[in-house]
């Protein structure tokens, strides 16, 4: 009885959060009057055509690979300056490093809207405004990864490094041969945050980027937005469009999202 | 360990670094401070000065008189006989002796603004000796090796900014000053030809370098200028010349000069005269500040990294092991320094000065910007709207509590219920925004069709000052629920289920195995989560740019929207960069609130273990 009711409390809370892309898909399939017809919830004949008018009317295959572009090289660059960093924090001792490991972390205090004026002049005076390298720059590091990886090096055990360090193994080869295959799920798990913050980071690119050529997919849906103000079903469509790799991604990789914010919750 | 020897050993084996580095730091700050306001104080006296000498002048010259310099000078002269008393202490004054009977001018000071690098000597002096004091205190236990440089690249670099910034305010009283004489020259000048002067009698009234309109192509007769500035002046175009007073660049410094052109006394002789006046600048007085920041400055550091590299260059294992350490650090603490803490610094002198995009000249206006924005009210509603919608964060967190505690235990319905509650808050936010725009549509949207089913009627849910804000935090709450459920159940988790079974053998409710067990148990998750839900509320933009645009009627507009259009769309790059330091001040300090409530609450329990 208790464990029905709690099935149902679920339920409804299911519903509540999945019903907005239910609609929006509902309506991405609808006419464009269609969709002003009071009661309607389902559209009376699927209108797949929604799709590729949408899509065509503006570049998104462009805005799809600036966001893909961009959102790799920022996924790599935090990888590879996390785990290094974040090695470096766990198992190296050096003068100053719970200090300075604090001066990293009060950064992630630190509104980005603070730095992102400095960012753009300093973008725009090496001349890399509606580019990519200036696009990308900016955020080849995050803390909260380093944080991340500095938090599961610790939980490895230091046996295997000891055996690597008698076999004469430097810093930098235990670091490549023996912490960082062991440490493949938080690397996991970084890489996806990365991604997703890098896919939805609509603030730097919005500033950064001029042309249409080089929109990142956030941008462009919000300058879709207001170019079909009330073209509901393209502008649904887009939305599904944008949603979905992420939701695919989020599908097949769940495990990792959820370890991540365990590792970090967790102190 | 705590054998007096031991205690003698580490006292002597602790080098004073933080002690010499405050003290240099101390020295740089007061020379500079005082460097810059002894340039200031000169140019006043001699401003004075310069206006006692015309007032003499003017004294002397035949039918001008105490009348004339009574014109000239207003209230601020009083004329006495030399014989009677004069020269009273600290009086500026000029000896008019050439006539009969000698008597003293004395003229009140210069006014004075108000003088912050003077006045900032003795409490910026006093913070200095502080941080020495707190940086010496004696320790319990001998410091680890350290770098002594974290510490003073800080206060080198608050030394370069004051150094710089007192400068800059030295340039600004100065060229106030050289601005304020062209015009009393110009005054004298012409007082003297309204009493029948000629205009070379008129020149040397006002004690200025002065050419006849033939004379402007021949620059080396404009012999009291420095001849690039003569050269400056002569090569001006005619027309900005007879436009009265105006600033040429020369020498690196700015001149303030002005021409006039002068009546002849009898209003017959042509050519009309025109007299040339150029005051000097202000660079030969208060440029010696920045390079002396800056070999401060440079000085501690280089002092910091041998006195650093010193003691472990004795010890090369340790200075092995931190040259490797560094090698993993270099990429992220470059990155860092060139775009996170450099940008800060940047920022925050973005904001001392009037700073436009599309304009080349960014002229220093010291703490201007702020006292602009803190008596704009449309900068303080902004603020409070950010304020408002941080309120959704404890209702987000008790929706997110309970769903954790709904599927608690229950393996499978975590995980099926986590991707429909994940999701909103992963996903594109700009989709979500155009989504539940359509959702809350005022005519059409779903949410008014269902809620008129049941006779409401229809919600003007974003298209009114009233609810847009609260619809605003209602769709945060939505996105942010899922993430903050995921860290309640990793929570919940790392509680044992002993203290549960416990409690029930001991007769305890759900409600008091809740109070008792699950909220203690979660403190720091539940803390971890406010803060930096918090911190993330500060910073919303994607919602209100798509949905809203600050609107209606500015009830959505909230501080990084604001500071985003105060940026990009007017162009107020320094108006900014200062509202978002004050951002960044607020959510500092709600931070550190949060910070302090829970230390205080960890104490309370140490005492009670």
């Amino acid at each position: 009885m208790r464990s029905a009711a709690r099935t149902a409390l679920l339920a409804l809370a299911c519903a509540a959060m999945a019903g907005p892309f239910l609609w929006m898909a509902a309506t991405s399939l609808m006419g464009q009057l269609e969709v002003f017809s009071p009661g309607r919830i389902l559209p009376a004949s699927p209108l797949w055509s929604n799709y590729p008018e949408a899509l065509t009317s503006q570049p998104f295959a462009r805005y799809f690979l600036n966001s893909l572009v961009f959102a790799v090289a920022v996924v790599a660059g935090q990888v590879a300056t996390a785990t290094a960093a974040g090695y470096a924090f766990a198992r190296l001792r050096f003068p100053g490093r719970d200090r300075i490991f604090m001066v990293f972390l009060a950064t992630m205090m630190v509104p980005v809207v603070v730095v992102l004026i400095p960012r753009f002049l300093m973008i725009d005076a090496v001349g890399w405004i509606d580019s990519y390298q200036g696009l990308i720059s900016t955020e080849l590091v995050s803390v909260w990864g380093i944080f991340l990886m500095r938090q599961y090096f610790r939980t490895l055990p230091r046996d295997l490094e000891d055996a690597a360090r008698v076999d004469g193994a430097g810093h930098w080869r235990i670091f490549w041969s023996v912490a960082l295959p062991l440490a493949k799920p938080a690397v996991a798990t970084l890489g996806l945050f990365a991604f997703v913050d890098a896919w939805k980071n609509l603030l730097w690119p919005l500033l950064v980027t001029r042309s249409m050529e080089m929109r990142v997919v956030e941008v462009g849906i919000a300058a879709f937005h207001s170019t079909y103000e009330i073209n509901w079903p393209y502008q649904m469509a887009a939305g599904v469009v944008a949603v979905l790799p992420i939701a695919l991604l989020f599908l097949f990789t769940q495990r990792y999202f959820v370890r991540g914010i365990q590792l970090e919750g967790i102190r | 360990m705590n054998g007096p020897v031991e205690r003698a050993r580490h006292r002597r084996g602790r080098t004073p670094l933080p002690a010499i580095a405050a003290a240099a730091t101390a020295l740089g700050l007061a020379a500079s401070l005082a460097v810059a306001a002894n340039a200031v104080g000169n140019a006043r006296d001699r401003a004075t000065g310069n206006d006692a000498r015309m007032a003499a002048a003017l004294w002397e010259l035949p039918g001008a008189g105490a009348q004339a310099v009574a014109q000239f000078l207003g209230n601020r002269v009083a004329i006495q006989a030399a014989e009677a008393g004069g020269r009273g202490p600290g009086e500026y004054g000029y000896e008019a002796g050439a006539l009969d009977p000698v008597v003293w001018i004395a003229i009140d000071p210069e006014p004075a603004s108000p003088s912050w690098p003077a006045g900032a000597t003795v409490p910026a002096l006093l913070a200095v000796l502080l941080m020495a004091a707190w940086a010496t205190r004696r320790r319990h236990h001998p410091p680890p090796p350290r770098y002594p440089a974290t510490t003073s690249i800080l206060t080198a670099a608050l030394l370069a900014l004051v150094a710089v910034a007192a400068a800059r305010w030295a340039d600004l009283e100065l060229e106030d000053l050289s601005a304020a004489h062209v015009s009393h020259a110009l005054d004298a000048a012409s007082i003297a030809s309204a009493t029948g002067a000629t205009p070379a009698t008129a020149a040397r009234v006002a004690g200025l370098p002065w050419a006849t309109a033939t004379a402007l192509d021949r620059p080396d007769q404009l012999w009291t200028m420095p001849r690039e500035v003569a050269r400056a002046i002569t090569a001006l175009p005619p027309d900005l010349r007879a436009a009265g007073a105006y600033t040429i660049q020369a020498n690196g410094a700015t001149y303030h000069a002005a021409h006039a052109t002068l009546p002849t006394a009898s209003g017959a002789a042509p050519p009309p005269t025109t007299l040339h006046l150029a005051f000097l600048g202000y660079q030969e007085t208060a440029a010696p500040t920045i390079p002396l920041a800056a070999t401060t400055t440079a000085t501690i550091l280089a002092l910091n990294l041998i006195l650093f590299l010193l003691p472990l260059s004795a010890r090369p294992r340790t200075l092995r092991r931190t040259l490797a350490a560094w090698s993993f650090l270099a990429p992220a603490a470059t990155l860092l320094l060139l775009f996170t803490f450099g940008p800060l610094l940047f920022s925050l002198w973005i904001s001392l000065h009037e700073w436009h995009l599309v304009d080349p000249a960014h002229p220093f206006t010291g703490l201007d910007n702020y006292r602009d924005i803190l008596l704009d009210a449309t900068w303080w509603s902004a603020i409070r709207n950010t304020a408002v919608f941080t309120l959704h964060v404890p209702a987000a967190m008790a929706v997110a509590l309970a769903l954790a505690l709904l599927t608690q235990g229950s393996r499978r319905a975590i995980r099926w219920a986590r991707l429909a509650l994940f999701l909103p808050g992963i996903t594109s936010v700009v989709a979500i925004a155009v989504v539940w725009k359509w959702l809350l549509n005022d005519g059409y949207g779903v949410v008014n069709q269902a809620l008129a089913r049941v006779g409401i009627g229809p919600v003007a849910w974003l298209t009114s000052p009233d609810t847009a804000l609260p619809s605003l935090m209602l769709i945060s709450v939505w996105m942010v629920v899922g993430y903050q459920m995921v860290v309640f159940q990793a929570g919940l988790a790392a509680i044992p289920r002993d203290w549960y079974d416990a409690a029930r053998v001991d007769g305890a409710g759900p409600l008091q195995r809740f109070r008792h067990i699950t909220l203690p148990g979660l403190r720091h998750t539940l803390f971890f989560v406010l803060v930096t839900s918090v911190i993330g509320s500060f910073q919303v933009f994607g919602l209100v740019y798509v949905m809203t645009e600050g609107g209606p009627l500015g009830a959505t507009d909230v501080a990084v929207y604001h500071i985003y259009r105060e940026a990009w769309e007017f162009l107020r790059f320094g108006n900014a960069a200062a509202m978002s330091w004050i951002l960044f001040a607020v959510v500092f300090a709600a931070t550190w609130l949060h910070f302090r409530l829970l230390e205080g609450r960890r104490d309370e329990r140490r005492a009670y273990a």
